[in-house]
């Protein structure tokens, strides 16, 4: 539920950030800034559930690749989210008019982790079925997919 | 839809029933969401303003009232345009589904009845959403264009209650791919090897 906030933000954020360079609306760099510090507050929880619900995954030898590069990436990204919105404020608070193109390209980098870290969280759940009940309750039965 | 009717169409389907790993709706579904519930509470802080200016002010960090409502202006005018797309590609993933006919969701239905209440709730939450857009939009641009507080209150208790029937809505989506593992490749791959 939470990483709803974290990605729909951390994205809008940035579009809003492009948009507002290259039109020149103020107004959207207030808004990518409101919209990263959400996520920077949305990405922790989104971790600590993310690890409460990996540690009750029933998890098989083939997940265990995918679940691990995702934790990892996880907590990278809480890392990475934290910066760029300290530096994000910071930029705010020289001046909000403007936002210079070396946070745009390093926002463009946190897009594409973002990205691949959705992708591996989608696979855990839709390729290999982690909390799906069909493939838990075939588990249950000795059964791996 | 029925498997012989779904080959008919042709597609390169994969073990999970769509023509791509990974199913697209449940990603576009994070941005409808994410957009939408923000840009009500946006609405609701920039609202009660007054309140927690001194809030802000103990935690140094510098809060105009008229960004919030900007906040909640461009997150939902974002939520509207991704929604199409939400609700685009959850019709075209809900018509390849083939879930499990003989079981019952948590809430007592059939993976039929869920599917139904989920598309028809998508068209429903769509047609909401771009409504509340345009009402955003004549409160914002006319009808409070010169007021400090640019939403009205019926406007926020709406959006409340939007928040209400997307939770529903989402559930029932949910339940979807986690109980009934519609589009799951594991469990997939699970029923064509017990067949």
């Amino acid at each position: 539920m939470v990483v709803h906030f974290v990605i729909a933000m951390v994205l809008f954020s940035f579009i809003c950030d492009v948009l507002g360079y290259f039109t020149h609306n103020i107004r959207l760099f207030e808004v990518a800034f409101w919209n990263m510090f959400v996520a920077a507050i949305a990405i922790f929880v989104a971790i600590i559930f993310g690890q409460f619900e990996a540690g009750l995954a029933q998890v098989y030898p083939a997940v265990e690749s995918t679940l691990n590069f995702h934790t990892v990436m996880g907590w990278s990204l809480g890392a990475i989210v934290a910066i760029i919105t300290a530096w994000r404020f910071a930029i705010r608070d020289r001046n909000p008019l403007k936002v210079p193109p070396a946070y745009l390209g390093a926002a463009t980098f946190l897009i594409c982790l973002v990205f691949l870290q959705v992708y591996l969280g989608s696979k855990l759940f839709w390729v290999y079925g982690l909390h799906v009940e069909p493939v838990v309750e075939a588990m249950k039965h000795g059964v791996s997919p | 839809m029925n498997s012989p009717l779904i080959d008919s169409l042709g597609l390169r389907l994969g073990a999970n029933g769509l023509p791509y790993e990974i199913p697209i709706h449940p990603n576009l579904v994070h941005l409808t969401l994410g957009l939408f519930i923000i840009a009500i509470f946006f609405d609701i802080a920039g609202s009660i303003f007054p309140i927690e200016r001194p809030i802000f002010k103990f935690l140094g960090l510098p809060a105009i009232r008229a960004g919030f409502f900007d906040v909640g202006w461009y997150n939902l005018l974002g939520a509207s345009i991704i929604t199409f797309f939400t609700v685009g590609f959850g019709f075209f993933e809900l018509l390849l589904a083939n879930p499990p006919i003989n079981q019952k969701s948590d809430w007592g239905l059939t993976a039929s009845w869920t599917m139904l209440l989920h598309g028809l709730g998508g068209v429903v939450l769509l047609g909401m959403i771009v409504a509340m857009t345009v009402w955003r939009g004549l409160q914002r641009y006319h009808w409070r264009k010169n007021d400090s507080r640019q939403v009205q209150w019926g406007y926020l208790l709406v959006g409340l209650a939007m928040l209400g029937i997307l939770y529903v809505h989402g559930t029932l989506g949910g339940q979807l791919g986690s109980e009934f593992g519609v589009h799951v490749t594991a469990a997939k791959l699970l029923q064509a090897g017990a067949k």
